[in-house]
């Protein structure tokens, strides 16, 4: 009783073109681009290194990737926290709690190009709500403009994604606290405990797995922001707000520098593959902690 | 639990219930609005020409004059083939690693995780390239095809979900002498049913959100997705919030339907997504 030989390859024919033609082969043709100096019009020349100078040497590629150490800085524990509080939140057993996970899951489906306008308007000067609600209950006369100025733009950018994806990790962490076996905290109840030392003592050291997990899946979200800044500040005001996902956008589909935009790419690549990499190797560790 | 403890949590979770819905019911307002009642120096919550004449004009204005109709259309094309698309690629692939023997089969199945958290960003150039060269530039092929391909998370769920059914099924109907694809198509794949309807419903919900793709292949009004038309018009009318905002909720709602309907198979989709991913 068995399968033809043929078969596993004619089911998975779908499954290695998408592979080879979309995933591997453009990965290793991004590899060599960024070897090269080329714009659609004229073919790829060589120039070694070259690209890969030109990044480092420019004030305007730190000043990105200092953009993208801050998004991720501030995002990663950001939506951590604010999700580890709705799952702890909505972990508990009371009347109505399906209804309030759903509605907290709600920014996450939206697309955020949605979601962008309606921050986009809430925040536009002058007239926005924000600032009418300000200025009707208290008495400041100007608030700053959180996407036209520069020393703002970012950090709103922050905000409106933590706000839009916390759902999603409050799912993953109420996955990982419904698994803890109930009667860790029976026991520690009748020992005495109080709810800070249940959290201290039961929850965080047992969600470990978890945690790490999210950790790794929030990094990466982080890294992959674009549509937001697109919508938001198109990486604006003078690049205050412009990341490395947002800025190979930019150099390839608005300044047709392939080749730059390639190193760029492979930078991004190299980051993601280290936290993939970092999952797949403690993974399996973090798992036996809890067994 | 005591009462005191219950209606601190009741507060909590109404306060945030607050603050996640109030963007979205004040967008909902306002695209009933008229741009002069937009910018008011004194918003109201309810707009003035509410069940009254005029309710709908910016939903008119925004569908027809500006071709919402056609961008709604759109999407659900794109991404109702799309997701199709990957409902094939990931059970037929999932099949074959869930419950066959094959050389390679751990390396392929590897590479396809490992590759699974690489931004499109990274592989969009050259894949770009690919495009222009198929001269698929200006149709919804770019859109659909890499998507459906394309499908880790899918092959992943569907392995695990056809790696749980019980080999007693199989050898039943070896016996009963079915070929290769019936085994798949007729014995398994109706049990794999709830799974279907996740991965169908991610895929649809990712793919009619997503922007990169529309914006890079797409530069015919005529073929814009619904996402990619919002965020044309947010930068051509910027300042016409009342038709932005009408474009926006229009955008939401047919995600919010499903959504509604079958709020199970998403969160089960996502968890799966997240815990073994």
């Amino acid at each position: 009783m068995k399968y033809k030989k043929i078969t596993p390859w004619l089911f998975l024919i779908p499954t290695l073109l998408g592979l080879v033609f979309f995933r591997l082969g453009p990965m290793l043709a991004a590899g060599l681009a960024s070897f090269t100096r080329w714009n659609v019009f004229s073919p790829p020349k060589w120039i070694g290194l070259g690209n890969y100078i030109e990044l480092f040497s420019s004030g305007t590629f730190r000043m990105i990737l200092k953009n993208t150490l801050i998004f991720s800085g501030l995002f990663v524990p950001g939506v951590m926290i604010a999700a580890l509080f709705l799952a702890l939140l909505v972990n508990n057993r009371l009347r109505g709690m399906t209804f309030f996970r759903g509605l907290f899951y709600l920014p996450v489906i939206t697309s955020v190009v949605s979601i962008g306008v309606i921050w986009s308007w809430i925040l536009s000067p002058r007239f926005g709500l924000l600032y009418q609600l300000v200025s009707k209950f208290f008495n400041i006369a100007r608030l700053p403009s959180f996407l036209g100025q520069p020393e703002y733009a970012l950090y709103t950018l922050i905000f409106v994604y933590v706000w839009k994806m916390a759902g999603y990790q409050m799912i993953l962490f109420l996955a990982g606290l419904q698994n803890i076996p109930q009667v860790y905290y029976e026991a520690a109840t009748i020992d005495g405990a109080s709810i800070w030392q249940k959290f201290r003592y039961i929850t965080l050291p047992l969600l470990t797995p978890t945690t790490f997990f999210v950790l790794i899946i929030s990094i990466i979200m982080s890294l992959k922001t674009f549509e937001l800044t697109y919508i938001m500040t198109q990486g604006g005001p003078n690049y205050a707000s412009t990341t490395l996902i947002y800025s190979i956008y930019v150099n390839a589909f608005k300044h047709f520098r392939m080749g730059y935009a390639s190193a760029m790419s492979y930078i991004l690549f190299i980051i993601v593959a280290v936290f993939t990499y970092l999952n797949f190797k403690y993974k399996k560790r973090w798992v036996h902690y809890s067994e | 639990m005591s009462l005191g403890r219950k209606i601190i949590l009741y507060t909590i979770l109404i306060a945030i219930s607050f603050t996640t819905l109030f963007p979205f019911l004040w967008m909902f307002s306002s695209s009933f609005k008229t741009m002069g009642e937009i910018f008011s120096l004194t918003p109201s919550f309810i707009p003035d020409n509410i069940f009254a004449e005029g309710m709908w004009n910016n939903y008119k204005s925004i569908l027809q004059e500006y071709n919402f109709l056609r961008f709604i259309f759109n999407s659900f094309v794109v991404a109702g083939l799309a997701a199709l698309g990957q409902l094939f690629t990931c059970s037929l692939g999932g099949f074959a690693f869930a419950r066959m023997e094959f050389r390679f089969k751990e390396v392929i199945f590897a590479l396809m995780l490992a590759t699974m958290m690489i931004p499109i960003q990274v592989t969009i150039i050259p894949e770009y390239f690919i495009m222009l060269k198929l001269n698929w530039y200006n149709t919804y092929l770019p859109l659909i095809v890499p998507s459906m391909l394309i499908g880790s998370f899918g092959t992943f769920l569907l392995r695990s979900t056809f790696e749980n059914m019980p080999s007693s099924m199989e050898e039943a109907a070896f016996i009963d002498g079915v070929n290769d694809w019936q085994m798949f198509y007729m014995v398994f794949l109706p049990n794999a049913k709830p799974a279907l309807a996740s991965l169908f419903i991610i895929a649809f919900m990712n793919n009619w959100n997503a922007l990169l793709r529309p914006v890079i292949y797409i530069d015919k009004p005529d073929l814009y997705t619904i996402t990619m038309g919002l965020a044309m018009f947010k930068g051509n009318y910027g300042t016409q919030w009342h038709l932005l905002l009408a474009g926006s909720v229009l955008s939401i709602l047919p995600l919010l339907f499903i959504y509604m309907s079958m709020q199970k198979y998403f969160v089960r989709g996502m968890l799966t997504s997240g815990t073994k991913g």
